[in-house]
């Protein structure tokens, strides 16, 4: 619990917990944020199709085939820890120790 | 595209926007009809009234027995997470892009339309030291405070806002003076001054003032009038104590900051409105509402956002008698609900008060 600088409602630590289990907690909120990366991804390449149809300049075949260099390997791999940090950040807020961490 | 819309800045990738794009619509949903929170849990607290044979009168006993029940906490979890990752966003989608768009605020710092008047002085004072909303850095401590406002607002308002609609309609529902005069126009805590260059459109004559204590927010104030042609003039000052003459203003605006002021600055504030409003000119607030009338779940969310959404001060205002410290420094009060949906329908209110 914060205090306030002048009265009011003490405001909420910074990462309440509000499931009885910080582990649940935890889940749901990656799979909110899975959710979010799967629509972020899913709008990509919803946008990605139908540019590439409707300029005639690729074809599915030609995503599939496609071998990334060295330099695309290493923006790829940059994207993954960007992925790996959003939902999984969550994991790093769970308390240690057995007890029950309530929101309050 | 409205210029409007071209008043917020991009976003550093597409990636961002949909990310941004998925927490709007996973709002609307959450707090609306689609996971239907709201009506489930209120139903459960009434049934739960009935069952005790009274009415819930302390909001800690309908905390209890909301955060006793799985889908309260659940409910309370998904409210906190989607503030949380508009936040997350929004930060990185600027920090990536943060020297171009401090450029952006200086370029526009000494061009017009319109005046920006930054106080290097100004010392912010401590009870404005708070993340409202959970904003990182609050109003005022980073450089971009501004920005992140107006596209956390964007996002607040669920998609309903992207033109300034809401600004403009509840501008145009202030009412004039008897006298019709409306020469002076005060926007107090402005911020991003959509209401300001509103008023301006609506008023194209008057001269227009935006007052706001946070340099981030003005200086993006500013930038966005100049963009649209707006000439009104935004000046860094508390709103109570702003400094201009007495009865001064003809209107004068405040559009949902008292909830965000502890008690003292409430009163400080309608003290100051009192003293620039002239006789028989309109004082003209749109906050949160009473909680007293509202629904047992309604009065559980406005603590839950208080204590959880970072509103630390929303609960005092919304159980304050706010009418009556507006009679008490001579205005004359015409409260009532507002009808429609801004930031959760029947959460808002508005006061037109005339000075007497």
């Amino acid at each position: 619990m914060s205090e306030t600088p002048e009265g009011g409602t003490p405001l909420a630590d910074e990462y309440p917990v509000y499931l009885p289990d910080p582990v649940v907690d935890a889940a749901m909120r990656m799979i909110v944020e899975l959710s979010a990366q799967l629509w972020v991804e899913r709008e990509r390449r919803m946008v990605t199709e139908q540019l590439l149809e409707s300029r005639g300049l690729l074809s599915r075949e030609d995503i599939e085939s496609f071998k990334a260099d060295p330099t695309q390997v290493a923006a790829i791999k940059a994207e993954r820890a960007r992925f790996l940090e959003d939902v999984f950040k969550e994991l790093k807020r769970i308390p240690v120790g057995p007890t029950h961490s309530k929101s309050g | 595209m409205s210029k409007v819309i071209d008043s917020l800045p991009s976003l550093a990738r597409r990636s961002d926007a949909a990310y941004l794009d998925f927490v709007e619509g996973f709002r609307e949903f959450i707090l609306g009809k689609g996971a239907d929170f709201e009506d489930r849990l209120n139903q459960a607290l009434v049934d739960e009234a009935a069952r005790r044979g009274q009415d819930w009168q302390d909001v800690e006993h309908i905390r209890e027995f909301v955060q006793q029940q799985p889908l309260g906490c659940l409910r309370d979890r998904l409210a906190r997470t989607q503030q949380e990752m508009k936040w997350h966003a929004l930060v990185r989608s600027f920090d990536e892009q943060r020297a171009k768009l401090v450029g952006e605020l200086e370029h526009w710092a000494s061009r017009g339309p319109g005046d920006l008047l930054l106080d290097p002085e100004f010392v912010p004072p401590s009870y404005v030291n708070v993340h409202f909303h959970l904003q990182p850095g609050g109003y005022f401590k980073d450089e971009l405070s501004g920005f992140l406002y107006h596209w956390g607002t964007k996002v607040f308002f669920r998609g309903d806002n992207d033109a300034d609609q809401l600004h403009a309609r509840l501008t145009r529902f202030v009412p004039t003076p008897a006298d019709g005069r409306v020469l002076r126009i005060l926007d107090m805590a402005c911020s991003v001054g959509q209401s300001t260059t509103a008023f301006r459109r609506r008023f194209p004559e008057a001269e227009v003032w935006g007052v706001d204590y946070s340099a981030p927010m003005l200086k993006v104030a500013h930038r966005r009038a100049a963009m649209l042609g707006d000439e009104v003039t935004f000046k860094q000052a508390l709103i109570e104590h702003t400094g201009f003459a007495d009865e001064y203003f003809d209107l004068t605006f405040a559009f949902i900051v008292f909830h965000e002021l502890p008690l003292r600055v409430i009163e400080e504030t309608v003290r100051e409105a009192a003293r620039v409003t002239r006789k028989g000119g309109v004082f003209a607030v749109y906050d949160f509402a009473r909680t007293a009338d509202k629904s047992p779940f309604q009065r559980y969310h406005r603590w839950f956002d208080a204590r959880h959404n970072g509103e630390p001060y929303s609960q005092d205002f919304c159980d304050c008698d706010f009418d009556g410290l507006l009679r008490c420094y001579g205005f004359r009060v015409d409260a009532t609900p507002l009808g429609q949906r801004a930031g959760g329908s029947g959460y808002m209110q508005n006061w037109f008060a005339i000075r007497e």
